[in-house]
This record gives C-alpha cells, structure tokens and sequence, in this order.
C-alpha cells in the first residue's frame, strides 16, 4: 500500500530524468538531421568521432570549465565572507537577508539583460564612468578576450547568495560554546576558524561546491541572453553549443552527442572536486596552515 | 565590528546596485541614457512605462502566464510529492537511501541538458503552446527537491502520534489531512516557494515549448523584448519592464524571507 503512493512521483522522474538520458544515448549512435529528413538512421558512432575530432566542441569545453572554475571560486569566498558577516547579531537581520537573497530570486534572463546594459559601451555606467576619469571604453562585451569576464561577474552576483545561505546554516549549526571553549584554552581567532568552523562547515562548503560546479557547468540563461555566446564564439558553454545544434542547425543526432558527453564529463568534474576537497580537509591538520 | 558594519553595507549595495540602475535607467528619457551622469531638469519621464503597459499582447499578461504556471507546477508538485514523501518517510532502509541519492544527484542535475527530448515529448503529444502542459516538466524537475524536503518533515514527527491515530481508527487520508500535514505545514510552505520561484524563472524549457507571444512566461518574454540583436534592445522600456517584472518577487522575498530560507537550507541539512 504504502509503495503505490511512490508511483506517480516515480513515473514523472523517470519520464523526465531517465528517459532523456536513454534517448540521447540511442540518438547519439544515430544521424538524425535536415539531410537525413529529421529520420534517425543508425551511423556507426559516427556523431562520437566527429565530437572528438570538433574544435569547437573542445574550445567549448575549455570556455566552459573556465568559466565554472572562475565563477565557483569567487562564488565560495564571497560566500564564505557574506555568511560570517550575516552570522553576527544584527538588528535588522531579516532585512539584510532578504535584501542578500534578491539576486538569487530574480529570473537570470531579466538579470542578465540588466548586466548586458551595464556593461553597454559606451552608454553603460562602467564605460561612463571609465570615460569621466578618462580612459577609453572598455567594451566588455564585445572584445572576445575579456566577454567571458563580464558573464563571471553577473553569474557571482546572481548566485553568490545562495552559497552564503547554504554556508550560513552550516554556521548556525556550530556551538558558540565550542568557540568559548577554544578561546579559553588560548586559541586565536584565526585558529579557531581553520580548526573549529572550517572543519564543521565542511559539508555544507561540499554542498555549495557540488551544487554551483554541477549548474555552473551547465550553463545557458546567462550567457544566452548576456552575449548570445558571442563575440566570436568566446563565452560559448557546452549547453548553448548543444541547443544551436538541435534549434539553428537541426541536428539533434550531434546535439544529443554533445549533451552526453557533457553530462559524462560532469560526473567526472563533480566526483573528482568532491575527492579532492575530502582529502584537502581531512589531511587540514598536517598542512599546518 | 565597525569593520563588518562597513562590508555589510558594501555588500548590500553590490546586491542592490544593477537593480537600482535598472530604476534609474526606466525613468530616463532617450537622450538622457545616452548621457546617465548629466543631471538637467527633462531628463526624467514615464514613458517606458507607458510603453510597456501598452505593448501587445499587454506586459501584465506575461506576469499573469507566469503566475499560472507558477502557482498550478507548485499544486502539481505538492499533490505529487506528500504522498511519495510521506511512503519514503516510513521506509527506513537501504531503498530509501538509495532513492535519496537518486533523489539528490536530480536535484543538483543541470536539467537544460534535458531540454531536447522534453521538447520531442512535447512535439510528439502536442503539448507546445500550452501554458498547461508546461506544468508537467516544472513540477518534475521540482520533484527531487520537494520529496528532499518533505521526507524529512514527515520522519521529524513523532512515531507515537500517528500510532495514536492508527489506534482511534483514522484512515490514512484523514491521518494526512488533519494529523500529519498540519505538523508539516512550515516544511510545505517552504517547499511550495522554492517550486513556485523556480517555475516563475525558468527559461530553457519555456523557450523551447512556447512560441505564441501571448502564451510567453515573464522570463522568455523579457529575452524575447531584448531582441537578438545587441545594437537594437530597447534599454529604457527594458528596465521599465524589469522594475514591474522584479515587483511581485520583491514582495515574494521580503514576506517569505524565511521560508526560502528554511527550505534551501533544510534542503542543504537534510539533502
């Protein structure tokens, strides 16, 4: 009786999480496009070796990891600040909070579009600024070198809060007593934050890291609507590469091939930064930092 | 601690600045966007305003799609989710580990690699253009999340109440009904606002299944009013569209503040 009520639930995750997975992989052995008539016909693994052999497959890849790193990174310690920060006896707590957690609550379209126009050259504020003190314009967005800068910047706006919050309730967690105690034994503050919160927030800085690394990784929203993957392909990620494949060039044989791999390498990406942070913690002590 | 006051306060204005220069921006008058540091007497005006309000289809449609979807994902999910919640929470073995794993690793998935074959369903029932059908994969990809959270309210209830119960001869609906769910409504509050936050943003899938203008959701909407092009977006009436469009989850942040909270961070403890 009690196993019938898991039914519904069941079938709607397995229509919708497991059955793509299964059709990508059918479609990735298959051509499936405008030449073939949208008919899928089975091709040899020809999709794999074209994918191995796509430059921008790789550039795309590389462009992508960049970006997650970068992001992910600054994501953490700024959260890491903002949670300590919040974690203090404020008057107006709730307020901060709410106020903390409205970039994460806004749409990242309309978000992304508003950062497109801050950084608009030359009418945007940064560029205005720039041009009172009398620099040139720093065209952010259009310099191929420097876009992907500008969609870093947006997504640790953006997502920043919701690590900090995530952090914070690790925070909250801890005893004061415990921080009492050390201080009372002669710990420094700085001590006590590498061998009391450190170690205790470890899960949930895990959490965080997992999580944001896993969405970072797939990102679309933001750099479709920020640059469109431009200029020249150089904010590209892996999924806006897989979505112009199936929408632009309509070839869902390749695009499934691509969605693939990306998922294959993010398991890989997220089991390999959950080993690495696991071992960092735990050998903390011996590091002696 | 004047210290933490000053990066608090630094931190503050980092989360509110690129909405307050969307405000500032809205109020500007053509000619003053060219130049947005040049103070003179006509630089202000509502006509982003007004040009919004009066495209077509009307801006406040856009929202109205939104909430509908919004509001009927959040039923889907809940109707969905207590009863496969409430059946995980009295299995207490290596199953329900095992979906719990399943049920986390969904929850973190970057679901826009999904968006090709949902949108295959989609064309193969026919379920594009329809605000409706739309609901059917929020509330899926809502799922992992919401069963997260409620299992753990469910297993945070004392055993001996609903035994009580058993005893008086309830039923398992009249149990849910006036026992259980009563104690887990905090945990379903929360829930409910992280699924209707979620559905309200979600812009891949929606920009895949819909295509009419007046069936637009808020997010695709607005990218659809930026155009494609990154010479031609209409700024000042794009930041009068974001400043209406950012009002209702405004007031969703400041009222549910702490129900957000509690849900990503229960999610965060107990996921």
């Amino acid at each position: 009786m009690n196993y019938l009520l898991l039914i519904p639930a069941t079938l709607l995750l397995l229509l919708v999480f497991g059955f793509p997975l299964i059709r990508y992989f059918w479609l990735s052995l298959h051509a499936s496009s405008v030449l073939t008539g949208l008919e899928p016909i089975y091709n040899n693994g020809a999709n794999w070796i074209r994918l191995i052999s796509d430059g921008r497959f790789w550039q795309d890849l590389y462009q992508t990891s960049r970006f997650a790193v970068f992001s992910v990174g600054i994501e953490m310690i700024l959260a890491l600040v903002i949670a300590l920060l919040l974690n203090n006896e404020w008057k107006s707590k709730q307020i901060y909070r709410s106020i903390t957690l409205l970039p994460w609550a806004l749409p990242t379209t309309i978000m992304a579009l508003s950062w497109r126009w801050i950084f608009n050259t030359p009418y945007g504020p940064i560029d205005q600024i720039l041009n009172l003190i009398g620099f040139n314009n720093l065209n952010i967005l259009s310099n191929p070198s420097l876009a992907w800068v500008g969609t870093v910047i947006a997504d640790v706006w953006k997502t920043t809060p919701f690590i900090a919050l995530i952090l914070l309730a690790g925070l909250q967690t801890i005893p004061v007593d415990l921080y009492e105690a050390f201080r009372l034994e002669g710990g420094s503050p700085k001590q006590s934050f590498l061998y009391i919160t450190l170690p205790l927030l470890k899960p949930y800085l895990l959490l965080g890291l997992i999580f944001r690394l896993a969405q970072a990784f797939g990102v679309f929203d933001l750099i479709q609507v920020m640059t469109g993957g431009g200029p020249a392909s150089s904010t590209e990620s892996l999924a806006i590469y897989s979505y112009l494949n199936a929408m632009r060039f309509l070839d869902f044989g390749y695009s499934s091939t691509i969605m693939l791999a990306s998922f294959m390498i993010l398991i890989f990406v997220c089991l390999s930064a959950y080993i690495v942070t696991i071992t960092i913690t735990n050998n903390f002590r011996r590091y002696k930092l | 601690m004047k210290l933490n006051k000053t990066l608090i306060i630094f931190i503050l204005i980092w989360s509110l600045l690129p909405l307050g220069w969307q405000l500032y921006t809205s109020f500007s008058t053509p000619e003053a966007l060219t130049q947005p540091f040049i103070f003179s007497p006509n630089r202000w005006t509502f006509e982003n305003y007004l040009q919004i309000l009066n495209s077509n289809p009307p801006f406040w449609k856009y929202l109205l799609n939104s909430l509908i979807v919004g509001l009927l994902s959040t039923a889907i999910t809940l109707i969905i989710a207590v009863p496969a919640s409430y059946s995980l929470s009295k299995s207490n073995n290596r199953f329900s580990k095992l979906s719990k794993l399943f049920l986390a690793g969904s929850a973190m998935f970057p679901y826009v690699i999904l968006f090709l074959s949902l949108l295959e369903v989609a064309r193969k029932f026919n379920l594009g253009n329809n605000l409706l059908a739309i609901c059917i994969p929020y509330s899926a990809l809502s799922m992992p999340l919401a069963i997260l959270l409620l299992t753990a309210a469910f297993k945070d209830i004392p055993k001996d109440l609903e035994e009580a119960s058993v005893l008086e001869g309830l039923t398992l609906f009249q149990r849910l009904r006036w026992i259980l769910l009563p104690l887990i409504k905090p945990s379903i509050a929360s829930t409910a606002i992280l699924v209707f936050l979620f559905s309200w943003n979600e812009y891949p899938i929606a920009l895949t299944w819909i295509s009419k203008s007046e069936l637009l959701t808020l997010p695709v909407a607005m990218a659809r009013l930026a155009g494609s092009s990154v010479y031609e977006v209409p700024y000042g009436a794009y930041a009068a569209a974001t400043v209406i469009g950012s009002i209702p989850l405004l007031m969703i942040v400041l009222i549910f503040q702490r129900q957000i909270v509690s849900g990503l961070t229960q999610g965060a403890v107990k996921g």
